[in-house]
């Protein structure tokens, strides 16, 4: 399993930040159980690339393989599929349904491909200390609580890639480790790759190849 | 929880924006009833007057004979080689067969189970007009037994008048074994016959003898073989084509059209029907249409709930097989309950006075049940097709 980026260039970005960055333009392989933190202050192109590798834009040049298929070229049909089980994705803008509590919010994610039993939910909501959350509907949780529901979200089916797009923008100290203990120990359980996009290199991440976009 | 439509049923179902869809499910009710309605009525009509129609092979056989008035009494009124040159040659008029009457006297007895007698007329006419044509219906000189088709008018005429005159009343069946003696005479000489009835016609008033019987006995007993006719049949595709009815009448032609009525009335009734089907053709697609704006505003206004379903990895398929499933259960609810209220109709119809063929099912009519099916067919692929096509709007 892996990911190959082959040389992508978003039709937007300035030649000149082609030339600077590590990623753009240039050939990257990401193999399974691989953590890479991809680091980038705001505007050069973080969540453009995560939305590349999850297939949600095509505005780019180059070519993102995963194994031998051109994730430009999947069906829409092929793109379920490949969403179900095999890439999960944080967003940084949650993409939470407002109106459905934090339970219905995970669970509509889990039922499509149940890699945990309903049970987890409580087990990881109590983790990351929203367990009294998960029956109040998200938008009336807090940014960090919302959060942590999109976090315990992308951990309910099974995956090979898990892409992170500045998830702990909205924790404090204490629940950033916790949430990052999780999603270490869920990506060891998987022997999946965790791509973790930030603003700036974060101390407590663990055997991260650190890339500058 | 399993994958079910439960799930993401609160993200679909928008609001209160349910009276166009109550709309379209009304209207296709009635649409398919309607269409269902007509279409077994149409049946009806079709099985009910199928035996009495004259109609045959899409032509209609009509009469023609010169009108009789003050001023031509008395003349000679029969058809000359010209007006028949004139008659087929018209356009519309397919074929024209002369009625050849008998120049001599005929008197019929019935022998001494039936104390009757009468004068008679014979006529023969091209065998190709003949509705109903026995292999039996041929003659040749020595010949003493003279087959004759017999009008199912004059049966009927003759059944109503027998018992008052101490007659027996005759079936279709038993004038077949009925002996007729015909004597025939004229200045030339006399000779006796059998007449055999083999066969009753709806479309021709007379009693037919074979045409070479008619050649010979008016040559025979008159010397004079030239007889004229003073009807003539037409075959034509439409009786009622107004071209034909004024060449006709501008030729003082007296048009005998009792004969078509009832394929007419038939014709009528079945255009009724028809245009009635075709009012439910289109009330249903009318339905469809307020149907599909319900979609289609349903989709719009799950439009981000949905582009979010897909984004998670929800298959387009899917979701469009799920929302075709909160429809259609009532389809098939709005279908079945059209084919059972027509089933009632139809048995409302049997209880019907002037019905009383007994061919005519209590059951609807297999095309009546194929139709439905294929309607239940159409709308599912038409609404399926515009929410896959909405879907695939918003990936």
């Amino acid at each position: 399993m892996q990911i190959n980026l082959q040389e992508i260039v978003p039709d937007y970005i300035s030649k000149d930040k082609v030339n600077k960055s590590q990623i753009w333009g240039k050939n990257l392989i990401i193999n399974g159980g691989e953590h890479l933190h991809i680091v980038a202050p705001s505007g050069s192109g973080k969540t453009s690339l995560m939305h590349f590798i999850y297939g949600l834009r095509k505005d780019y040049t180059g070519n993102i393989f995963y194994d031998d298929g051109d994730i430009k070229k999947l069906s829409t049909e092929g793109f379920s599929s490949f969403r179900q089980n095999k890439i999960s994705i944080i967003f940084q803008d949650m993409r939470l349904f407002e109106n459905q509590t934090a339970r219905e919010n995970i669970e509509i994610k889990r039922v499509l491909d149940p890699y945990h039993p309903p049970q987890k939910i409580d087990e990881m909501a109590k983790r990351l200390g929203i367990e009294k959350k998960l029956s109040q509907s998200a938008k009336t949780c807090s940014y960090g609580e919302q959060q942590r529901i999109a976090i315990i979200r992308s951990l309910m089916q099974p995956f090979n890639f898990l892409l992170l797009d500045e998830p702990y923008s909205h924790l404090d100290e204490s629940n950033r480790k916790k949430a990052m203990e999780l999603i270490y120990e869920e990506c060891k359980a998987r022997n999946a790759a965790m791509v973790f996009a930030d603003l700036k290199p974060i101390d407590f991440l663990m055997d991260e190849k650190v890339i500058y976009l | 929880m399993p994958l079910s439509y439960k799930n993401i049923e609160p993200l679909i179902i928008s609001g209160k924006n349910t009276f166009s869809k109550w709309m379209g499910y009304f209207g296709l009710g009635i649409g398919v009833l309607m269409l269902l309605v007509s279409m077994q009525i149409f049946i009806n009509i079709q099985q009910l007057l199928k035996e009495n129609n004259p109609r045959k092979n899409g032509f209609d056989f009509i009469s023609v004979s010169k009108n009789i008035t003050n001023e031509n009494m008395g003349k000679d009124n029969t058809f000359s080689r010209a007006d028949l040159d004139k008659l087929s040659s018209f356009q519309g008029i397919e074929d024209i067969a002369p009625l050849i009457p008998n120049q001599f006297r005929v008197k019929a007895t019935a022998g001494d189970i039936i104390p009757f007698s009468t004068d008679l007329f014979l006529e023969s006419i091209d065998n190709s007009f003949i509705d109903t044509l026995p292999q039996s219906f041929t003659w040749q000189p020595g010949q003493l037994v003279v087959p004759i088709i017999f009008s199912s008018d004059f049966l009927e005429m003759y059944n109503v008048f027998a018992p008052a005159q101490g007659l027996p009343q005759l079936s279709e069946k038993t004038i077949s074994s009925v002996n007729i003696f015909l004597e025939c005479s004229g200045p030339k000489g006399a000779q006796n016959f059998k007449g055999n009835i083999v066969a009753l016609s709806d479309r021709i008033n007379s009693l037919l003898v074979p045409k070479s019987f008619m050649n010979w006995s008016n040559l025979y007993f008159t010397g004079d073989s030239l007889a004229h006719a003073s009807r003539v049949f037409i075959k034509t595709k439409d009786a009622n084509n107004p071209r034909l009815i004024s060449f006709l009448e501008n030729n003082n032609y007296h048009l005998n059209k009792d004969k078509i009525k009832f394929g007419r009335i038939k014709s009528i009734l079945q255009n009724i029907v028809s245009a009635l089907g075709i009012l439910g053709i289109l009330v249903i697609a009318l339905a469809l249409m307020l149907f599909s704006f319900y979609l289609q505003l349903m989709i719009a206004k799950s439009k981000d709930n949905l582009r979010l379903l897909l984004t998670l990895g929800y298959s387009p398929g899917w979701l469009a097989k799920s929302v075709v499933k909160t429809w259609l259960p009532v389809y098939i609810a709005i279908i079945v309950t059209a084919l059972i209220i027509t089933e009632l109709l139809q048995i409302l119809f049997l209880q019907l006075s002037f019905v009383n063929n007994a061919d005519l099912s209590s059951m609807l009519h297999w095309s009546v049940l194929l139709i439905a099916i294929l309607l239940l067919a159409v709308t599912v692929f038409i609404n399926s097709g515009l929410v896959k096509k909405e879907l695939s709007k918003i990936i």
